[in-house]
C-alpha cells in the first residue's frame, strides 16, 4: 500500500489530533462535572399561588443540584458541600449526619435514580414551596472499605424550599413512609 | 444408582448451607413505627457477637451487641423524624427498616406577610404556619391551626385552618382603617404572634393653596388623606412642580403633621402642580392673565 503524500499526512495527523484531544477533553469535562440527578417537577394543582414556568425551572435545578451536593457529602463526608443549596433545620441534619459517619469511619453512597417531584404548596408571597419527592436510589453503605448494605428502593420526601437571593433553598427535607402520600 | 447419590448429595448440601445461613444471618426484631424521641429496642436472635449500625437523618450509630440481648435505642437517638436504617453484621449483614414518626405538634413557624400594607387592599396579607413537633419535624397528620385577627379599632375574629402535610395558610383583605394588625397562630400549646402595620392607601383629592410671601410663593396642600379618610403618614414625599419663563423645577417635601409645604421664587407667569405617589392634585396659574 503507497504512503499517503506529505499534505494528506499533515491533514491526517490534524485530524487524528484533533479527535484525540476533543475525546480526552469530554472525558475530563464529564468527571469534573457530573451530570445531575433528574428531576421532573409537576404543578399541576399548586395553591394558592401558580408556578411560573421560570421558577419551575429554578426549583428543579436547584433541587437537583442539592441532592448531587448530599450524596457527594455523605460519600465524602464533607459538611462543606452543604453550604450551597441547604439551610436550616436540614442543613443542620445533614451536618449531624456527617460528623457521626466520620467518627465510626463510615460512608453512605447514593447511586441517584431520578426524582419525581410535584409542587403541592406555594405561598400566596412566594416564600415558600412544599414538593412531595418520590427519589428511585440505591443507597450503599460502607464502613470503612467493607460494603455492609446496599438497598435499592423508592423513597418518598417531603420537601420545603425557601427562595434566596439567586437561588432556591432547601430548608426541610423529611423522609416519609409509602403511605404519606 | 449414580443419580441417586448424586441428589441426595446435592440435598444435603442445600440444607446444610441453609443451616449454616440460619445460623450466621441475624434476625432483627424492632418496631415498624416509633414517635419521635421515644425509646425502643432493638434484638437480636442468636448467640454470639455482632455490630449494629443506626443510620437516620442526623444518625450514624455504630454500636458492638451481643444477639439475644436488647440494645436500647435511647430517644434522643431518633428524634429526627424519618426512615431509619438499622443493618446488622456478623458473618453476614441484614437489614431492617423504621420509620420514626414525628411526635405531638408543639411549636409553630408562623410568616405573615407583608409588613406593611395600605389599608382596603384586596387579598394583601398572607400568612403561613406550619405545625413542628419539639423536635423540629413537620407533623405530617392534620391538626387545627387558629388564627387570632386583631386589628385597630374591630373586634377580634378568629380564623381555624386545617394543616395540609403540616402547612395551614390563609389569605384575607387589609381593615379599612390604619394601624397595627395583629394576628396570632395557636396550635396546642403554642402560639406565635406577628404585628403588621396597616397605612393609609394613596392620597385622594389632593389639593394646594398658594399664597405670595415677598418675591417668592408659598405652597401649601390641604390635610392629605386616603380615600377611606386615613392621613397619609408623616414623611411620604410630595412634589410641586413648577413651570414658568426659567424652566421647570421641582421641590420634594415630606408630609409634616398631614400636610406639606414647599415655597418657590417666580419668574412671570407659572403653573403649579402637585403630586404625591401616583396621585395628581390640583394646578394653579400664577400672574397669568
Amino acid at each position: 500500500m503507497p504512503l499517503p503524500g506529505p499534505r494528506l499526512r499533515v491533514v491526517l495527523f490534524t485530524v487524528v489530533g484533533a479527535v484525540s484531544v476533543a475525546a480526552v477533553l469530554s472525558i475530563v469535562l464529564a468527571f469534573a462535572a457530573p451530570t445531575l440527578p433528574r428531576v421532573s417537577l409537576s404543578a399541576d394543582s399548586l395553591a394558592p399561588r401558580p408556578i411560573e414556568q421560570r421558577t419551575g425551572e429554578v426549583v428543579s435545578h436547584d433541587y437537583a443540584q442539592a441532592w448531587q451536593d448530599l450524596a457527594l457529602c455523605l460519600e465524602e463526608n464533607r459538611t462543606d458541600l452543604l453550604d450551597d443549596y441547604f439551610t436550616g433545620e436540614v442543613k443542620r441534619r445533614l451536618a449531624q449526619r456527617v460528623r457521626a459517619q466520620k467518627a465510626s469511619n463510615l460512608r453512605t453512597r447514593y447511586s441517584d435514580g431520578g426524582h419525581k417531584v410535584k409542587a403541592v404548596f406555594y405561598s400566596a408571597d412566594g416564600g415558600e414551596m412544599q414538593l412531595e419527592d418520590e427519589a428511585q436510589l440505591e443507597v450503599r453503605v460502607f464502613d470503612g472499605d467493607k460494603l455492609i448494605s446496599t438497598s435499592t428502593a423508592k423513597q418518598k420526601y417531603l420537601v420545603l424550599m425557601t427562595p434566596g437571593s439567586d437561588r432556591w433553598y432547601v430548608r426541610f427535607l423529611q423522609s416519609v413512609g409509602d403511605n404519606a402520600f | 444408582m449414580l443419580l441417586r447419590i448424586l441428589t441426595s448429595f446435592c440435598g444435603l448440601s442445600f440444607a446444610l448451607l441453609g443451616a449454616h445461613s440460619a445460623a450466621q444471618e441475624p434476625a432483627i426484631t424492632a418496631p415498624k413505627n416509633v414517635t419521635a424521641g421515644t425509646p425502643f429496642a432493638i434484638s437480636v436472635v442468636g448467640q454470639g457477637k455482632g455490630t449494629l449500625y443506626l443510620f437516620g437523618p442526623t444518625q450514624a450509630i455504630k454500636r458492638e451487641i451481643e444477639f439475644g440481648k436488647d440494645t436500647p435505642i435511647a430517644g434522643s437517638e431518633a428524634s429526627s423524624a424519618g426512615i431509619y436504617q438499622i443493618t446488622v453484621c456478623a458473618a453476614d449483614c441484614v437489614t431492617k427498616v423504621v420509620e420514626v414518626q414525628p411526635a405531638a405538634p408543639a411549636r409553630l413557624g408562623f410568616l405573615l406577610h407583608p409588613s406593611r400594607v395600605p389599608v382596603s387592599t384586596p387579598n394583601a396579607v398572607n400568612g403561613t404556619a406550619i405545625a413542628f413537633d419539639q423536635y423540629n419535624n413537620i407533623v405530617i397528620t392534620p391538626s387545627e391551626i387558629t388564627f387570632r385577627i386583631a386589628a385597630s379599632g374591630e373586634k377580634i375574629s378568629e380564623k381555624t385552618v386545617r394543616t395540609v402535610r403540616g402547612v395551614a395558610a390563609f389569605q384575607m383583605d387589609s381593615r379599612p382603617n390604619q394601624g397595627t394588625l395583629e394576628v396570632t397562630a395557636s396550635l396546642a400549646t403554642a402560639s406565635e404572634p406577628r404585628v403588621i402595620q396597616q397605612v393609609a392607601s394613596e392620597a385622594c383629592g389632593l389639593r394646594m393653596t398658594a399664597a405670595p410671601s415677598g418675591a417668592t410663593i408659598t405652597l401649601q396642600t390641604d390635610p392629605i388623606r386616603d380615600c377611606k379618610g386615613n392621613p397619609l403618614p408623616d414623611g411620604t414625599i410630595v412634589s410641586f412642580i413648577k413651570v414658568d419663563g426659567a424652566g421647570k423645577s421641582t421641590v420634594d417635601t415630606p408630609i409634616k403633621k398631614d400636610r406639606a409645604i414647599a415655597q418657590f421664587s417666580v419668574s412671570g407667569p407659572a403653573r403649579i402642580s402637585v403630586a404625591c405617589g401616583v396621585v395628581l392634585g390640583n394646578e394653579i396659574t400664577w400672574g397669568g392673565r
